[in-house]
């Protein structure tokens, strides 16, 4: 598990010297950490006891008011404890500041991913370990759901708890795994593929990675509280009368979406300011472009579902009436909020792994991007039609009738950026020379199951045919097809392609295979089958459904439970090649973009000189095209050996 | 060699197209249609199924050509063709989806007026949804069920409310799906043409006993229609909930209707009902040896006490407006000789 760097920068990054004896207390960092989160929950206990007795209000510690300030207070005191805040307050005092500070850059043991650490590969890595760790306890819970769903009538849990498990899992998946995983992803790669020594903003990133643990527990902790049980879109007049746990989501989220919009500006500075010299825009690999999307999506979109869920906290907390019918509210304005984010929020889950796969299938095709320009071109059309269409969630909800029509017209209108996307992947397919590595095969199995969710979302698109099949298992089966099959294949397809120039490892290619494709029959068997039961009768979160649906749910949960196997195949590999794969050369799959020209993993501030571009990214095939020039080596596609040289 | 290329793709690309347009023909995906609307419905649905196949199909041909043909051997070293794009390839796969899309939206467009528009000498219903029981009012008949009884071929307009969170009406066979929204009144049409009966499904998510919100839709022939709406509820009060067609008598079928009209059933255990539901206490278990008020106290303001093992606000505390006195009186007399106190 221990990756240690190269120290081949001209600044040397020394880890922060241990602190012994007390000062360990005040040094930042998990001792601090241990006093300082108690100190901050007494205090908000006392701040809410001492204000309400001083106003006379019994009980003193009401439920709800005392959960939202120990939320809004307890993290901060972690962030304070943990050194989030360090450099800030020196600065803010006018203590004496270092300008050209690194003690906190890099990982020198295993106890670095540990800290608050302002290289952006050590904040990838705990982007994606912790956001795993939340994929698994999500994927658990799915399990419960199809145990329970197993047979008709109520077996394992009651409704309460099954109620918890869906809300739940799906909240969990959303704002806890494919959204902060691909700002793992991101964050790891962008700045090697601009040419960057690291981030726009190192401190800011890390504070937008301790962010996220902490929304992760807020979430969990509803379990203890009273489920969180009203799906995770949350819907009023169900959430303001839900038990205290609802309450945690909607802390949960705010935590969740500070953290996502930090990282977004973020990613949005670094490749508007830091690009290396001779990157275009034009010369920016895809994954680039679909992260400079998707950051523009979070950045407008997010503050919207920050104020859906405090509208309803300040329904709950302080009786205000946003969203309550009886005294003027407006129930379906919650919903149009809460859409105008969370409809952006698939393309958010969707952009980046658009990127992935565009890398992939040119690296494993051989072959130049088709269309590079119209690609895109398209991630753009798509980041601007995505926040035109969101009330084609509401088609029965009672909104005003005439937005249906416009809203069909232009989520019918996404399909056409979208199609122009896959066809161009099949195109770069084309007289290409085709490796079937792990990656690959994830984004080609992406490709094929987006085809299918974006074709059973040109169906519910269609509001007559919406009328029919909305809010039944055909919507489940649908955003399993966009999310798991699209989305979480390419997260796998990320994790393998770059898992070698992370770890400085390479990962068993054969249990990459295997984990393919029992992911890829275990997935369809799952989900495909969803399509008809909804259609059929069966509609989405019932805890129990007609028991004439029973065999085929049955034969659902049997599949399920293989795919969350197939899981395990993908844990143990992971494991075991970081701790003990073959070591890997510094680039194995013999690519042209920048973070394949500097050693695996990579030095400890990137590129000992900035590199020059001089092309596109995608120049496969043409003799003598480059990329660009890295250490005065260029990048050609025939002449991988060169680079090898340079690890040291 | 170019054009065997072509057979080949599209030899494939037509057994994907057949195979997935078995797939979609020769299973029952859609329920019974059993109503104007769903007439409608299914026709927009069969025209995109069609262009989905054709797409899929297409998809499905150069993918499975293109992994056949230019798989690479691992210690192929070599590039694909440096291609790096085709204007007119490019216009044309972003012109094709234009006209598809729209094609797609004019069809929509023009069923989505037709199930949305009825004539003017329609019947209109009165839909009320509450956790987690479905409430129908014939105003020209001036009564109320748990059912909803439709005359077969008549054009039916439905105006659907909620009394506590958001519902959903929906009945398979009639494709017809809107939500009960609280505070407003939200519609939707049904002509039915077939005699049967079908599932009232709540289809969105309002609370634990969700899945239990359920009633019935029947349709009845023009004779049994008029017998139906002839049998007036004996003895009832204009409000008063009967059984479909019934012909009760006395307070103890009154109240075992008014159980079951109001969706106590849904969530509750009582043996005289032949009810099961799990959602809320057994009744059989938590009424014996209670008295009246206890029973009265526990429909009216159901936190006063929670039983074992339940969680308080999860029944609905808006029985004590909805029902008369003497609905009341009758549904305790029920459950009390019923639990046999």
């Amino acid at each position: 598990m221990t990756v240690v760097h190269d120290h081949t920068h001209a600044v040397e990054a020394a880890p922060p010297p241990p602190r012994r004896g007390w000062r360990r207390y005040t040094a930042p960092g998990w001792w601090r950490v241990l006093w300082l989160v108690p100190l901050s929950a007494l205090f908000a206990t006392a701040l809410v006891a001492g204000s309400r007795a001083a106003l006379g209000y019994d009980p003193l510690l009401l439920q709800a008011v005392w959960l939202t300030t120990l939320t809004v207070i307890v993290p901060l005191g972690f962030l304070v404890g943990i050194g989030g805040f360090d450099y800030w307050a020196y600065w803010v005092s006018g203590r004496p500041t270092r300008p050209e500070d690194h003690s906190s850059h890099g990982a020198h043991s295993w106890k670095d991913y540990f800290r608050v650490n302002t290289d952006h590969k050590v904040i990838g890595i705990q982007y994606l370990v912790t956001t795993i760790v939340f994929f698994v306890i999500g994927g658990m819970m799915a399990m419960f759901i199809r145990a329970e769903l197993a047979e008709p009538g109520m077996q394992y849990v009651n409704t309460q708890a099954y109620n918890g498990l869906f809300s739940m899992h799906a909240a969990l998946m959303i704002f806890l795994f494919i959204i902060p995983a691909f700002a793992g992803l991101g964050n790891y790669v962008i700045p090697l593929m601009i040419g960057a020594p690291d981030m726009a903003f190192p401190r800011l990133n890390a504070l937008s990675f301790w962010l996220l643990p902490i929304a992760g527990l807020i979430m969990l902790s509803s379990l203890f509280l009273g489920a969180f049980a009203a799906g995770w879109t949350n819907y009023v007049p169900l959430a303001v009368e839900q038990p205290n746990g609802n309450l945690m989501f909607q802390m949960g989220v705010q935590w969740a979406g500070a953290s996502s919009i930090m990282t977004a500006l973020n990613f949005l500075v670094t490749i508007i300011t830091m690009r290396a010299p001779g990157m275009t825009f034009w010369r920016m690999p895809l994954l680039v472009w679909a992260n400079f999307a998707t950051s523009t999506l979070v950045v407008i979109a997010t503050p919207f579902i920050a104020g859906s869920q405090f509208f309803i906290l300040f329904d709950r907390v302080l009786h205000t009436d946003f969203f309550n019918p009886g005294a003027g509210g407006y129930v379906i304005g919650y919903q149009h909020i809460f859409w105008f984010y969370s409809h952006p929020a698939v393309y958010i889950m969707m952009l980046p792994g658009f990127g992935i796969v565009s890398e992939v299938i040119a690296v494993f095709a051989r072959k130049p991007i088709f269309g590079y320009r119209l690609m895109a071109l398209s991630l753009m059309a798509i980041l601007i039609l995505g926040f035109s269409v969101w009330a084609h969630h509401m088609f029965v909800s009672g909104m005003a009738n005439w937005l249906r029509v416009p809203m069909m017209v232009t989520t019918m209108v996404i399909a056409v950026p979208t199609g122009i996307k896959v066809f161009s992947w099949l195109a770069t397919l084309w007289e290409g020379r085709i490796h079937f590595k792990t990656p690959m095969l994830f984004a080609l199995g992406f490709v094929s199951m987006f085809v299918i969710g974006g074709l059973s979302g040109v169906y519910l698109g269609s509001v007559p045919i919406d009328i029919h099949a909305s809010d039944t298992y055909f919507i489940v089966a649908h955003i399993h097809y966009v999310l798991f099959g699209g989305s979480l294949f390419t997260i796998y397809a990320g994790i393998y392609y770059w898992f070698p120039k992370m770890t400085g490892r390479m990962y068993n290619e054969k249990l990459g295979q295997l984990h393919f494709w029992l992911t890829f029959i275990g997935f369809n068997a799952t989900f495909f089958p969803m399509h008809w039961v909804g259609l059929q009768a069966q509609p989405r979160r019932v805890a129990d459904y007609d028991p004439s649906l029973g065999n085929w749910n049955l034969a659902i949960s049997i599949a399920s439970f293989a795919l969350g196997a197939s899981t395990l195949v993908f844990l143990y590999n992971m494991i075991v090649s970081w701790r003990s794969g073959e070591p890997a050369p510094s680039n194995p799959w013999r690519a042209l973009t920048l973070e394949w020209q500097v050693s695996s993993p990579p030095p400890i501030f990137n590129f000992d000189e900035i590199p020059q571009v001089v092309g596109s990214p995608y120049e496969y095939g043409t003799r003598g095209a480059r990329h660009a020039i890295v250490n005065g080596h260029s990048t050609e596609a025939e002449t991988p050996a060169p680079t090898e040289e340079l690890v040291t | 060699m170019r054009r065997r290329a072509i057979i080949q793709m599209l030899v494939i690309g037509v057994l994907a197209g057949v195979v997935t347009g078995a797939v979609a023909v020769i299973v029952p995906w859609l329920p019974d249609a059993a109503s104007e609307q769903a007439n409608e419905i299914d026709d927009v649905y069969w025209f995109v199924t069609i262009i989905c196949v054709c797409i899929f199909a297409l998809v499905a041909g150069v993918s499975i050509y293109a992994g056949w043909k230019f798989r690479a051997r691992d210690d192929d070293m070599d590039d694909g063709a440096p291609i790096h794009g085709h204007t007119g390839i490019e216009i044309a796969w972003t012109a094709l989806p234009v006209a598809l899309v729209v094609a797609m939206s004019i069809f929509s467009i023009i069923v989505l007026d037709r199930i949305t528009t009825l004539p003017a000498d329609h019947r209109t219903i009165e839909v009320k949804a509450q956790q987690f029981a479905w409430s129908f009012t014939y105003s020209d008949l001036d009564r109320t069920e748990g059912d909803l009884v439709l005359e077969l071929r008549k054009p039916y307009e439905l105006q659907l409310t909620a009394t506590d969170v958001i519902h959903s009406f929906w009945v398979p066979e009639f494709r017809m799906k809107q939500d009960a929204v609280p505070g407003i009144t939200t519609e939707t049409y049904i002509t039915p043409t077939k005699v049967g009966t079908y599932a009232v499904i709540c289809t969105e998510l309002c609370g634990l006993g969700h899945s239990t919100m359920r009633a019935r839709a029947i349709v009845l022939s023009h004779a049994d229609y008029e017998k139906w709406a002839a049998a007036k509820p004996e003895g009832g009060t204009d409000t008063g909930g009967t059984g479909t067609g019934g012909t009760d008598t006395g307070a103890e079928a009154d109240g075992m209707a008014l159980f079951t009209d109001n969706g106590c059933a849904g969530c509750h255990t009582l043996a005289a009902a032949e009810a099961s539901g799990t959602t809320g206490p057994d009744l059989d278990k938590v009424l014996a040896g209670k008295d009246a008020e206890f029973i009265r106290t526990s429909i009216i303001d159901p936190n006063t006490e929670i039983a074992a093992g339940f969680e308080p606000n999860v029944m609905p505390s808006t029985y004590g407006d909805q029902l008369s006195d003497e609905q009341l009186n009758a549904l305790v007399d029920f459950l009390l000789e019923s639990v046999g106190s």
